[in-house]
């Protein structure tokens, strides 16, 4: 048998939790997935309305904007938390959904499933994690890149025309047992087939397509990076402690609405088996084994941009008030840890 | 050749729950489903988390790590990232109790 591999999760960071409650945690419903949904297209279809009525004024900034952002942070969050398959009791609903959010988050679902699954074995472990987006310590150049999400496009056409031509690489190979290969390149053929569909379409002069799915994808991306880069950013890579590298945040309504309370980032990995709806109740039960939240999302963005633009100027990295790793502090200059493994 | 060994009391195991059990070096899993008791390997197929911490909803397992789920009466992989099914084991209730047959 293959030597188990020291998972990051709850044993591995000495997070304990009495079984009675986390089987309560990780009861699934398909209630709570379905309010949010309904949320969700509620809110698309007014933003909708708003972005068609301001075509043609200077209203199309903010309108796209937050349109965007509607579209974008919570189509992250709905890929993430199907890929889990934690989002809603009955699978097909599962699956379906992962494929339709997925699509507009320009990740093949089945890549998607398997990449993560090295994200949270060796969750910020250098060479094992799978989802390493930034190098480290992150400079401002690095935040910029993942800010608008660009290396992020450029790996996955990469990845899909790699995919789709059974040429997987070393990092695929790694995290994909070897009889789902198939799987992904066949997911690769659809979902490039589908893009290509797309761009037909919008070359044929169907405007629609362009206003209200990629510019809207291009232009919401930098919100839903705002979300995502927090996660571990700052924080130690090659630990078996979630505690250490990974953070949450205090996040409210909003939080639930656009990021399916993945603000509660470190208990979602000690126990990704319970779903986005029951982190806050997870909180609560393990507040006192786990660091307080950081500050709100303006506030901890403010301080990681803050820090990685002093990093870049050679100047003090330590931060007021958000977590950070001892070695990540410096009075001026860095060195180099890893490069990003998404480019 | 059948070797049934007693591994608990039925009423150790919570309805549409499991809990671990040890014996001899290897570890399974033993499952109270509302279709009676099962027995299966302890550790899942894709990257050996033990199932303990996992979530039974109606006759699957679900794997605490990753998610991958399993059917619990037959082992067989439903969803990725399984894809090698679980190794399952007789099981009977006599006297309020578990036997495993561990073969």
């Amino acid at each position: 048998m293959t030597p188990a591999p020291i998972a990051t999760n709850a044993a591995s960071s000495g997070v304990k939790l009495e079984r009675k409650t986390l089987r309560q945690l990780g009861k699934r419903s398909d209630v709570p997935g379905l309010i949010w949904l309904a949320h969700w297209v509620v809110f698309l279809l007014g933003g909708g309305v708003l972005l068609h009525l301001s075509v043609g004024t200077w209203w199309v900034v903010p309108a796209m904007i937050a349109y965007g952002a509607v579209l974008v942070v919570p189509t992250y969050a709905l890929s993430h938390e199907t890929s889990h398959g934690t989002a809603f009791r009955t699978r097909w609903l599962n699956d379906a959904l992962l494929w339709i959010s997925s699509f507009i988050y320009f990740e093949e679902p089945n890549h998607r499933r398997y990449a993560h699954t090295s994200h949270h074995t060796y969750t910020m472990h250098v060479g094992k994690d799978g989802q390493m987006p930034f190098a480290l310590p992150m400079t401002f150049r690095e935040w910029l890149v993942e800010l608008t999400h660009l290396g992020f496009y450029w790996y996955e056409i990469k990845l899909f025309v790699k995919n789709a031509l059974g040429r997987f690489s070393p990092l695929v190979l790694q995290y994909t047992p070897e009889d789902e290969l198939p799987k992904l390149k066949w997911g690769a053929r659809v979902y490039l087939a589908a893009y290509a569909t797309l761009l037909a379409f919008i070359a044929a002069g169907h405007v629609w397509p362009l206003l209200y799915l990629v510019l809207p994808r291009l232009v919401g991306a930098p919100v839903m990076q705002m979300f995502t880069i927090l996660q571990h950013a700052e924080l130690s890579e090659d630990t078996p402690s979630i505690l250490d590298s990974t953070r949450s945040y205090k996040g409210g309504w909003l939080s639930w609405f656009l990021y399916m309370n993945m603000n509660n980032h470190v208990e979602h990995h000690l126990y990704p088996q319970v779903p986005f709806y029951a982190l806050p109740g997870l909180q609560k039960a393990i507040e006192d084994q786990v660091p307080e939240p950081d500050p709100g999302f303006w506030r901890t963005n403010y301080e990681v941009a803050a820090v990685v633009a002093r990093r870049s100027l050679g100047l003090s990295t330590r931060a007021p008030s958000i977590r950070q790793a001892p070695h990540m502090i410096t009075e001026g200059g860095f060195t180099k840890i890893s490069e990003a493994n998404m480019r | 050749m059948s070797t049934w060994i007693k591994a608990c009391a039925a009423d150790e195991i919570d309805d549409e729950d499991l809990i671990r059990w040890d014996y001899d070096g290897q570890t399974f899993a033993l499952f109270n489903t509302p279709r009676g008791f099962f027995a299966t390997d302890g550790l899942c197929t894709h990257e050996d988390q033990h199932l303990e911490d996992g979530i039974v909803i109606g006759q699957v397992i679900e794997c605490p790590l990753h998610q991958g789920r399993f059917d619990i009466a037959s082992g067989k992989a439903l969803s990725a990232p399984v894809c090698v099914d679980l190794k399952t084991y007789p099981v009977k209730l006599e006297a309020g109790c578990v036997f495993v047959d561990i073969g």
